[in-house]
């Protein structure tokens, strides 16, 4: 037998699907035990110089996307795809001697879990390659550009539902989103957590939530600045661009923790604190809590915090590529019963894997 | 309804780990009698244990499947369920001192965990809550009792000088075929798992599939077991090598269970 044929054989063998199989596990594994997408110097904090350096090299740090983790991914579709091949002529005769239905389908079982693996694997990798994501927050009233997209939303309303112990039962926005280049009239839609909208073959999520409040700037004793910023953005001075005013953190119910720092007492607006920053031509130049009713003067300039409310982050998705890979799921779930339930059983009970073996042969 | 609860629960506790010397005393006295005493005690903790579930459901006003108590619990009923159904279906009778300890450790497990009634937070209240876990359930307990048959398996040989064991446990063929009917439900019903899980994700999160830990190692586990289902249609790796990625698969379950939700937390790290 020549090489390319031994390598062919083997390549569409299920003692290589079985040696993938066990690869593929031991690699998720191990992707799994290192916290994914994290800079060298984290790793270097959390474990060692050494270790972050192995997980760098190996590419453990983005473990599911690596070159040998497509490879082990390919070679498995690879083998999966010819060990079908090769099986279905096989499969086609038993079939057309087969008696009954139930005979007719359940060898037909393995074939098809295989298939539907493929379709999985196949609807995954393309979503992952072709799916776009955007995501826009904002509170009510205000309007956005969608990323590229060219549609634009606006926050209606959004609504923090709580029970009566304060926990929260449900976060739901009310959107309308405009396609800007074809049409003037939006589409209106509500979001809530478990229950995304689909708008313009884009599907919006509703993600999470935070503090914003609304910052205003004066100057010299005149309004200059007023602005909603979210917890977590920044403002710069608009007549000093390099005079910027970050928004850290807000605190509904402020209390001082010795030995912790800042803190919420509860998640009620009983005493508003607004943790900031000043930044001047990229250097620090202080970080404080502000109450409300304070003011922070910087020179000429007097900056507020006032107004704390919830704003909502409206994740944007588009992949079309999910109904594939949700196919490829109810296929493997229709393979697995035709082979583990439907599969012909002969009058001794310990017969089903004879039948099996069989398959295993013709492969 | 919660002392209720808490009653129905610690009296089921107490008849599973009665059960279980019981069964260890059915292997010592070799009396057929002392088995059924010590399967009627596990049916009755069985029946109590279902009812303290179905108290904490009310209390609850919810499915209660969605804390590592609640899990947990479920997990000990879907084992005992599993193991009940299993012995029945092949009169494996020795199989009960081998299920009964997964069982009681379980439960005892479940019975360290805050059994707090606590609201959901937004992204579990789905009805897709329900199929996921419950699909879960009977996948971990039917891989529990894969767990103990590949066990009892690998163990046969050395079981085999006592005359009362040799005669009552099944010959290696048949010990295997229980086997895979164990797997083949479990890998079945971890599948709806996956697939019921991976939609709701979608829902919730707007990505199917995220690499989650707990995501990772139910595919881990799954393709543990795809190995054994290939392994056992193989010549020559049917029996030993198989019965050993069955044991190794319910580690993999183990692992994705109480392992993923102590040291890789994630999305699904609801305590």
């Amino acid at each position: 037998m020549s090489v390319l044929k031994r390598i062919w054989k083997f390549i569409s063998s299920m003692r290589f699907a079985i040696i993938l199989l066990v690869v593929l596990a031991v690699t998720c594994s191990i992707g799994s035990l290192v916290t994914q997408n994290q800079s060298y110097a984290w790793y270097a904090s959390r474990y060692s110089e050494r270790t972050a350096a192995l997980i760098v090299a190996l590419h453990l740090d983005d473990a599911f996307h690596s070159l040998y983790f497509i490879l082990i991914t390919a070679f498995l579709c690879l083998n999966l795809t010819l060990c079908n091949i090769i099986r279905l002529p096989g499969l086609i005769k038993r079939t057309g001697k087969a008696s009954g239905l139930r005979e007719r389908l359940g060898i037909w079982g393995a074939w098809v879990t295989h298939v539907g693996v493929l379709l999985l694997i196949l609807g995954f990798s393309l979503g992952q390659m072709t799916h776009k994501e955007y995501a826009a927050y904002g509170v009510p009233g205000q309007t956005m550009a969608i990323g590229d997209t060219g549609l634009v939303m606006t926050i209606d309303d959004f609504r923090v539902d709580l029970r009566a112990d304060d926990t929260v039962e449900q976060y739901t926005s009310e959107i309308t989103v405009y396609d800007i280049a074809r049409s003037s009239s939006g589409k209106s839609a509500t979001v809530s957590v478990n229950n995304p909208a689909d708008l313009f073959g884009m599907r919006f999520y509703q993600n999470s939530t935070g503090w914003a409040a609304r910052v205003t700037i004066d100057k010299d004793g005149q309004p200059l600045q007023d602005s909603i910023v979210c917890a977590g953005d920044y403002l710069a001075v608009s007549d000093k661009q390099d005079l910027v005013i970050y928004f850290n953190a807000f605190y509904p119910d402020y209390v001082m923790i010795s030995g912790y720092g800042p803190a919420t007492a509860s998640g009620k607006l009983n005493n508003p604190g607004y943790l900031y920053s000043v930044y001047y031509q990229g250097r620090i130049l202080g970080m404080n809590v502000l109450m409300e009713g304070e003011v922070l003067t910087i020179d000429e300039y007097s900056v507020h915090f006032t107004e704390p409310q919830s704003y909502t982050l409206i994740q944007i998705k588009k992949d079309s590529y999910t109904p594939l890979a949700f196919a490829g799921g109810i296929i493997i779930l229709l393979g697995l019963v035709l082979s583990l339930y439907v599969k012909p059983r002969k009058n001794n009970r310990l017969q089903n894997d004879l039948q099996t073996r069989g398959d295993d042969a013709s492969s | 309804m919660l002392q209720v609860e808490n009653t129905l629960f610690t009296i089921a506790m107490i008849s599973y780990f009665a059960s279980m010397i019981g069964y260890f005393i059915y292997i010592a006295a070799k009396k057929e009698i002392v088995f059924k005493i010590a399967f009627a005690i596990q049916a009755f903790g069985f029946v109590l244990h279902t009812a303290a579930i179905i108290c904490r459901g009310i209390e609850a006003g919810r499915l209660p499947l969605t804390n590592q108590y609640e899990f947990a619990t479920s997990f000990a009923w879907g084992l005992c369920l599993l193991g009940l159904v299993f012995m029945l279906r092949f009169r494996f009778h020795v199989m009960g001192a081998f299920i009964s300890p997964v069982t009681f450790l379980m439960i005892g497990y479940a019975a360290m965990q805050s059994k707090e009634v606590r609201e959901l937070m937004p992204a579990l209240r789905s009805n897709w809550l329900g199929f996921h876990v419950s699909t879960a359930i009977i996948a971990y307990g039917a891989f529990g009792v894969s767990f103990v048959i590949g066990i009892i398996f690998l163990l046969r040989d050395r079981l085999k000088a006592q005359g009362f064991l040799d005669q009552h446990i099944p010959d290696k063929e048949k010990l295997d075929l229980i086997e895979y009917r164990s797997v083949a439900l479990g890998i079945l019903f971890l599948s709806f798992t996956i697939i019921t899980g991976a939609i709701w994700a979608e829902r919730a999160w707007g990505s199917y599939w995220s690499w989650d830990p707990k995501e990772t190692w139910s595919l881990v586990t799954w393709i543990i077991y795809a190995v054994y289902l290939h392994l056992r249609i193989r010549r020559g790796y049917k029996g030993k090598s198989a019965a050993i990625f069955a044991v190794i698969g319910f580690v993999c379950v183990l692992f994705t269970y109480v392992g993923v939700n102590t040291f890789l937390p994630g999305v699904h790290s609801y305590k």
